[in-house]
């Protein structure tokens, strides 16, 4: 055990005189995170503003239903923000020019036609930027339709089965009450924010080139003719790799610290509970040292797992939605990208979000555990040629 | 002539590399089909779906949602996994029927479903598009309850009649148009906008990093060595810059290339988008050599490479779109070569722009190249004499 302190006090002290560590670990980490802070608008946590506008034509009770009993309604609720227009044209302009996200157009004798029974219908101009927002005013105005479309449906269902009195039927159809009806279920929030997200991003990306400095140290060691001197030494085998994993774990897990307290007061990230944090990082270092360790001790020289970690590193991050949240993506890439130690932090560390609640966080821990169980195993079975004498 | 070998060199030393193959060759392509794949085609939102009961009435309610092509519907069936992936973004929103729904509908009951969405969220809104498909529904069965009460039919038929008449009627409708001008060009390619942000970047990438190459030359004392051959120190500062060039035109050319080809990107008029790519590469060229002439350590020189590229092309526009940057940020992004080069391929997809159109972000580049590769000379010059 002393011997392993030894040699990770040794490679700790040459790994923070090279500088490379700190440039991988803290330099570059921290410069990207602000980057992406800086030219990423945070629009988390505002739902955003659909500015409609409404040009009543008809002058009759369906389109008058809609302008003056629905959308005071919805803009109460917060889902529109309606402006009336007298002119067409002036409507039009401002769609085209996205200051309005769509405008409803109610053409003279819209009302006259429904109620006659003939259907009429209703142009709705979108944005063509604004294509959610449009689908959003669409879907306001189908409700009310589909309210007026019912009277029209159970009438004429009667008339078809037989009925006579159809002036009584639609009188009985209007009080008619709902059969279907939406009721709320309120979710939590379990997304990180876009400055955390890249923040945890990108700590976790660079975690993977960090570690790698003490797991790869190793070939170093034989390529300076160092390893067989430490072999010849009268220290037991498992300090050597002991060391070595020690030099990975505390340099991931210093950028990690480094890295959180500073987001956290530098552009205001929010790691969430310290406790929490600090179990998924552990765990975090532990997946990123095993899968070094393992392409450390495949290869056959320094160089080459030098680069086998480069590329390890970029994939599984890249697939593990450090840069990109690919967990949004298709359903095919969201569950590629678990099997990534990557994908597990993040989610570990949204789940977190949500509230303290650290039960939150068993599963993506137990996930980067099972990542290092599997990959020191691995190693462990792979590396005996490296330490062979 | 000389030059000529030296740059040849250092093309071979750069293709027996298999890290260098992934990074240069095959790493931009998986980046632009993921990307491509993941986000080009804009941004649909999902619904998740829950109907326990299996029923007539509740599957219909399932198809009406997934008839709406504005969203993807997927089915799940926990509750609370589907509400968690609510919760995480996976899904935008979830609705859970009932097991009963069916039963509740035959009875004349009311039958609730629920809403799954995040307060936080634009989702109350999208809530609206759920709303009208519970009116489209519930329409079918007040007729069919009304029928039925008049003892015309039972409500099993009812129903079937109602939504005969539903679906035949000359009801209302929204005729939907869109106006404005789009602000990525209303033909995008699902891989048009990735395709130049993972050219520039990687050319720039590959450029930076590999002046670890120009530092393992000095390191390894072969620049020493070549000094004291006849050969002037011109002609190797030549074929270095021209090996830097060589490689960044390859793999651009490669990308280019190759996103045509796999991902039918269009890069717009030939000249134009031939002339944008010497500029990059000349530019990309400068950085390298001056990254080589600065730093005196290769790994140091290729972890700093990594992040001055993913940083550069972070704030250049490369990784996320400039379109959505702030104000201020934008004009920082121009100091970037990056967002000089988007610029022009931008102009020469989306706007139709040819060689001429895009001489001022030509210029800029050329700027950015003649400045970065005589410094970078400069410095190299003083290292190798020294």
């Amino acid at each position: 055990m002393r011997a392993a302190a030894l040699i990770a006090r040794k490679d700790l002290s040459q790994r923070i005189r090279d500088k490379s560590a700190i440039l991988l670990g803290v330099v570059a980490p921290l410069g990207l995170a602000l980057i992406f802070s800086g030219i990423i608008p945070d629009t988390s946590g505002s739902s955003f503003d659909v500015q409609v506008g409404v040009v009543n034509n008809d002058g009759g009770v369906v389109a008058a239903g809609f302008v003056n009993d629905v959308l005071p309604a919805v803009e109460a609720d917060d889902i529109l923000t309606v402006t009336s227009y007298a002119d067409e044209d002036a409507a039009l302009a401002d769609v085209d020019s996205g200051t309005l996200s769509a405008v409803y157009i109610f053409a003279p004798g819209f009302s006259d036609s429904i109620q006659s029974g003939a259907g009429g219908s209703v142009r709705l101009v979108g944005n063509v930027d604004q294509s959610t927002s449009a689908q959003i005013a669409k879907a306001v105005l189908d409700g009310y339709l589909a309210e007026i479309d019912a009277v029209g449906i159970a009438v004429g269902s009667s008339a078809v089965s037989g009925a006579t009195d159809l002036a009584a039927i639609t009188a009985l159809a209007t009080q008619e009450t709902a059969a279907v009806v939406l009721t709320d279920i309120a979710a939590d929030n379990r997304e990180l924010d876009a400055t955390t997200f890249f923040s945890a991003g990108m700590a976790v990306f660079f975690l993977f080139f960090t570690v790698q400095f003490g797991v790869s140290s190793l070939l170093e060691e034989r390529f300076h003719g160092t390893l067989p001197r430490l072999l010849g030494a009268p220290i037991n085998r498992w300090s050597i790799l002991g060391g070595k994993a020690i030099t990975s774990f505390v340099l991931g897990l210093v950028s990690m610290v480094v890295l959180a307290v500073a987001t956290t007061f530098m552009i205001g990230a929010e790691w969430g509970n310290p406790i929490g944090v600090a179990i998924l990082m552990v765990c975090g270092v532990l997946s990123a040292l095993g899968i070094m360790a393992v392409v450390a001790v495949v290869s056959k020289t320094a160089e080459q797992a030098a680069n086998w970690q480069s590329i390890v590193a970029v994939a599984l991050g890249l697939l593990g939605g450090t840069f990109f949240p690919l967990s949004q993506g298709p359903r095919l890439l969201a569950l590629f990208s678990k099997l990534t130690p990557h994908a597990w932090f993040l989610q570990g560390l949204g789940d977190l979000s949500a509230g303290s609640d650290l039960t939150a966080i068993i599963t993506p821990a137990l996930a980067l555990i099972a990542f290092f169980a599997v990959t020191v195993g691995a190693a462990t079975i792979f590396g005996k040629e490296v330490l062979a004498p | 002539m000389k030059s000529l070998v030296i740059t040849s060199t250092n093309i071979k030393r750069m293709l027996r590399d298999p890290s260098t193959i992934f990074f240069v060759f095959i790493f931009p392509m998986m980046l632009i089909l993921v990307l491509g794949a993941a986000f080009g085609g804009g941004f649909t939102p999902k619904i998740g779906v829950i109907a326990e009961g299996g029923g007539d009435y509740a599957q219909s309610f399932v198809d009406e949602v997934a008839e709406d092509e504005d969203f993807e519907t997927i089915t799940y069936s926990a509750v609370d996994v589907l509400i968690k992936d609510v919760e995480r973004g996976v899904l935008q929103m979830g609705v859970i029927l009932p097991a009963a729904y069916d039963e509740m509908l035959r009875t004349g009951g009311t039958a609730a479903v629920e809403f799954v969405g995040r307060l936080d969220q634009s989702v109350v809104q999208y809530r609206a598009s759920i709303e009208a498909v519970a009116a489209n529904q519930s329409a079918v069965f007040r007729a069919a309850r009304l029928v039925e009460a008049q003892g015309l039919a039972d409500f099993g038929e009812a129903v079937t009649t109602a939504r005969v008449v539903a679906s035949g009627s000359t009801g209302t409708e929204v005729i939907v148009e869109t106006t404005g001008e789009s602000l990525f060009g209303e033909d995008l390619g699902q891989f048009d906008l990735g395709a130049p942000q993972q050219l520039i970047l990687f050319v720039f990438l590959t450029s930076l990093a590999g002046s670890a190459a120009l530092i393992q030359t000095r390191r390894l004392g072969v620049s020493r060595r070549m000094v004291s051959t006849p050969t002037s120190i011109g002609q190797i500062l030549l074929g270095e810059t021209g090996g830097r060039f060589a490689i960044a035109m390859i793999q651009g050319l490669f990308i280019m290339i190759g996103a045509a080809v796999a991902f039918e990107v269009r890069w717009g008029n030939l000249f134009g988008a031939a002339a944008l790519l010497i500029m990059i590469a000349l530019v990309g060229a400068g950085a390298g050599m001056l990254m080589g002439a600065l730093f005196d350590n290769d790994e140091q020189a290729g972890s700093m490479g990594v992040f001055v590229g993913l940083g550069l092309a972070a704030l250049g526009g490369c990784m996320v779109p400039m379109e959505i940057f702030p104000d201020t940020m934008v004009k920082i992004a121009h100091l970037t070569p990056h967002a000089w080069g988007l610029d022009g391929f931008s102009e020469l997809i989306r706007q139709g722009g040819t060689f001429t159109s895009i001489l001022p972000e030509l210029a800029v580049l050329a700027g950015f190249a003649v400045a970065l590769l005589s410094v970078g000379t400069w410095r190299l010059r003083a290292k190798l004499t020294h």
